[in-house]
């Protein structure tokens, strides 16, 4: 998605993005009524935000709406080939969730679904093993997840 | 996680819905050639167990300076819980993972300033009782990444209509 450049969000844009993160399919006239607003200019409003870029009002479903049971974590170690090139190449994989090239103590980050635990050992030994460049591969099973929202979550610089 | 029992209508549903949240149920209807209280019925119904949920995202969590962070986290053993719930309700951090592995949690955060991603994982997170080492990842490129589909903790969503 482009970014908007120099778009800025004012009070009343803010207002109305927080009602829609807590309800996405809000009426205009529910977000209207709650703010002192019209309902002609909360759909003005969201229209400009959306129409920038800067705004999607979206249904996030869950892993299990997809058939997804299991959700692995698994750190990469490359060698002897560009990591951006392992990644695209990893990225390609239907069980790979989230691809990242990251720096720190390995070099990519894997997020992978399955749909159950006995499919670790193909995709590990049948596929991720069989990737050339690959180092290491070290996985992580997610035994619970307490929190997962990106919609709303940065860390507020100042 | 429980399996999820889906027909092809949910299926279109949800996949209608994370295009865009804010189209009517009339709109939807006709497009699925099913009836409003169809579609309002499944959409309740999704929502009720927690497969889908509305939500907005904006050009602030999608700008171009915003990086993803994966804080790795030990901790002793018995304080896996206590440490978890600590960074869950901490509204900087966007997911927090319990992990069988050399790991015990992974906290992933976003962030636009370095500095930031050293106060929270370096002094705030390595400080609390029980951690006892802490190790970050900085994503500098994405591969792949799909925002629509996620793990449904909390019932965000008010279900009424």
């Amino acid at each position: 998605m482009s970014s908007g450049g120099d778009f800025s969000f004012d009070d009343t844009d803010l207002a109305i993005v927080d009602l829609l993160r807590r309800n996405g399919r809000a009426t205009n006239q529910q977000i209207a009524e709650d703010l002192g607003l019209t309902a002609t200019t909360v759909s003005a409003r969201i229209r400009r935000m959306e129409d920038a870029n800067q705004l999607r009002v979206v249904a996030v479903s869950d892993f299990a709406a997809h058939g997804f049971d299991v959700l692995i974590q698994i750190k990469i170690e490359v060698d002897n080939r560009p990591v951006s090139e392992v990644a695209t190449e990893l990225a390609a994989f239907s069980e790979v969730f989230a691809a990242h090239v990251v720096t720190g103590s390995y070099d990519i980050d894997l997020l992978v679904t399955l749909k159950e635990l006995g499919d670790l050992h193909d995709f590990m030994f049948e596929r991720l093993a069989k990737v050339h460049g690959i180092r290491t591969i070290t996985p992580s099973i997610a035994v619970d997840i307490l929190k997962y929202r990106f919609d709303k979550s940065i860390i507020q610089a100042g | 996680m429980a399996k999820a029992d889906l027909d092809d209508l949910d299926r279109k549903l949800i996949e209608l819905l994370a295009q865009d949240a804010r189209v009517s149920n009339r709109k939807i209807a006709t497009r699925l050639g099913v009836t409003e209280g169809t579609v309002r019925g499944r959409i309740k119904r999704l929502q009720q167990e927690r497969l889908i949920r509305f939500t907005a995202i904006t050009g602030m969590e999608m700008g171009p300076r915003v990086r993803m962070a994966l804080i790795w986290i030990q901790t002793d053993v018995n304080q896996v819980q206590k440490v978890g719930n600590r960074l869950r309700d901490d509204p900087e951090i966007s997911a927090v993972l319990v992990l069988a592995g050399r790991f015990n949690l992974l906290a992933i955060c976003l962030f636009r300033e370095l500095d930031e991603l050293v106060d929270l994982a370096a002094d705030r997170i390595l400080a609390l009782p029980g951690v006892r080492h802490v190790e970050t990842a900085i994503a500098v490129r994405t591969a792949k990444y799909n925002a629509r589909i996620a793990r449904i903790v909390d019932g965000g969503t008010p279900i009424d209509d």
